[in-house]
């Protein structure tokens, strides 16, 4: 019998039901099994005696008591189109056919018509970058300064929702979809934690093709790995809501966008 | 009746310390340690209208502590220092020792903690903060999942990887100090 994994071992340290018959065999497994617990066990007991302190508690009960309630400014949608100088700032088109070379046997993989699955792979991908610490990111939670920062990255304004409600904007970023420079931006919500991207292509060409109809517009949902996809049309843009969230709170936000839209 | 502070700090306060552990093994330093904590308390509250209760508070503590880390970590880079090396460059150092702890005693005999804290530290942000949830927090991967961002698998490798550097880590300190050997 083969030795246990790494993930394996991950999940006899969780105490998941592992058949452990190998193990009562094998004396390098139990012995691997023995050190990985050792190390765990001195960490714990490295931070054993880590405690805050005292000053730093009283000052956070501090800070709470004189801290207002929350506020939060709501700016108004601002709305512009990509200019065709933005348009011409596309030399990064190597980038992203190098994560098309990444994306197209992913979606192989997955047995579904590549082009599509691409996509949302794609999707997905700028979804997960903007919630790495390696990619660049603009963390602001103001509408206006996000704003202002898609004016000056692409001279384009893009739809935000209203924060509050249980939704906070935690930041921007300018990425690259299909060849194409693309606005996204990042929402917390009491779902988690989704990004919208907003880009040129049909729901339909995305391979996002479950259509319905919530109030009187027409919405697109798929999922992807992990995350669940809702697209809906607002001008000539897709606004695509990516997130490990529900289609329903996904559908929710955009139906918030297009409440802001109608306003 | 109870005013939303107090009602946040029935609820949240409670897992200072957990916070606080976590702060330092991101950070190291206890005055970047207490500015994290801090921050992390205060947008909790400003938040706090999204926590829903009965839900896991700590793990909703540590999401916010980690965003609000990457957030600090993306201004040093913009700003030009320098930040925590790539996993892949560490994960090949690792390779180099094949020395087995089965006793969790040698470790402790051994190094200090504060060794074994500055070796956690050495490691790349993410398996640093999935290892110390894992092993020093006993969340559960699927936990540490949510707090992080990404799928189980990528936390069970990241736990696995970063406890594997960790030994790279501690072997180098043992050789460092004259303990050399199959077993230290």
């Amino acid at each position: 019998m083969n030795h246990f994994t790494d993930e394996q071992f991950e999940d006899i340290m969780q105490g998941e039901d592992i058949d452990l018959t190998h193990l009562k065999q094998c004396q390098d497994c139990r012995n691997r099994l023995a050190e990985k617990r050792a190390i765990a066990a001195r960490l714990r007991l490295a931070f054993s005696s880590t405690r805050a302190g005292t000053d730093l508690a009283k000052r956070i009960r501090s800070r709470l008591q004189t801290t207002a309630a929350p506020t939060v400014t709501v700016q108004p949608t601002q709305r512009t189109w990509l200019s065709r100088r933005s348009r011409q700032l596309w030399p990064a088109l190597m980038a992203a056919a190098a994560i098309l070379i990444v994306l197209v046997p992913l979606s192989l993989y997955f047995g579904a018509p590549p082009a599509a699955r691409a996509a949302q792979a794609e999707l997905v991908k700028i979804h997960e970058h903007n919630l790495s610490p390696d990619h660049e990111f603009y963390s602001e939670a103001e509408p206006g300064k996000l704003a202002e920062y898609f004016k000056s990255k692409l001279d384009f304004d893009l739809h935000l929702p209203e924060p509050g409600h249980g939704l906070a904007l935690r930041g921007c970023c300018v990425r690259h979809f299909r060849g194409e420079v693309v606005g996204s931006y990042v929402v917390d919500t009491p779902e988690g934690v989704m990004s919208v991207v907003v880009v040129t292509d049909k729901p339909e060409s995305l391979g996002i093709k479950g259509e319905f109809t919530k109030g009187q517009h027409t919405y697109w949902k798929s999922s992807f790995a992990k995350c669940d996809i809702v697209s809906v049309r607002i001008g000539d843009y897709s606004y695509c809501a990516v997130g490990e969230v529900s289609h329903e709170y996904l559908t929710e936000l955009l139906s918030r966008l297009l409440q802001r839209e109608q306003e | 009746m109870k005013d939303d502070t107090e009602t946040f700090e029935e609820i949240a306060l409670p897992y200072l310390n957990a916070v606080y552990r976590a702060a330092v093994a991101l950070c190291g330093q206890r005055q970047e340690a207490d500015d994290l904590v801090q921050d992390t308390f205060l947008k909790a509250f400003e938040r706090f209208k999204l926590f829903q209760p009965g839900t896991n508070c700590k793990a909703w503590l540590l999401q916010i502590l980690r965003n609000i880390r990457i957030d600090r970590l993306r201004r040093k880079k913009i700003a030009g220092e320098a930040l925590p090396l790539e996993e892949e460059i560490i994960a090949e150092r690792s390779h180099d020792n094949e020395t087995i702890w089965s006793n969790a005693e040698d470790l402790i005999e051994n190094f200090s903690d504060e060794q074994v804290v500055r070796a956690l530290r050495e490691l790349p942000e993410d398996q640093r903060l999935t290892l110390f949830l894992i092993d020093v927090e006993q969340l559960s991967q699927k936990e540490v999942a949510e707090i992080t961002g990404v799928a189980t698998g990528t936390v069970k490798s990241r736990t696995s990887r970063g406890r594997a550097v960790l030994k790279g880590k501690l072997t180098s300190y043992a050789k460092e100090m004259g303990l050399t050997g199959d077993k230290i």
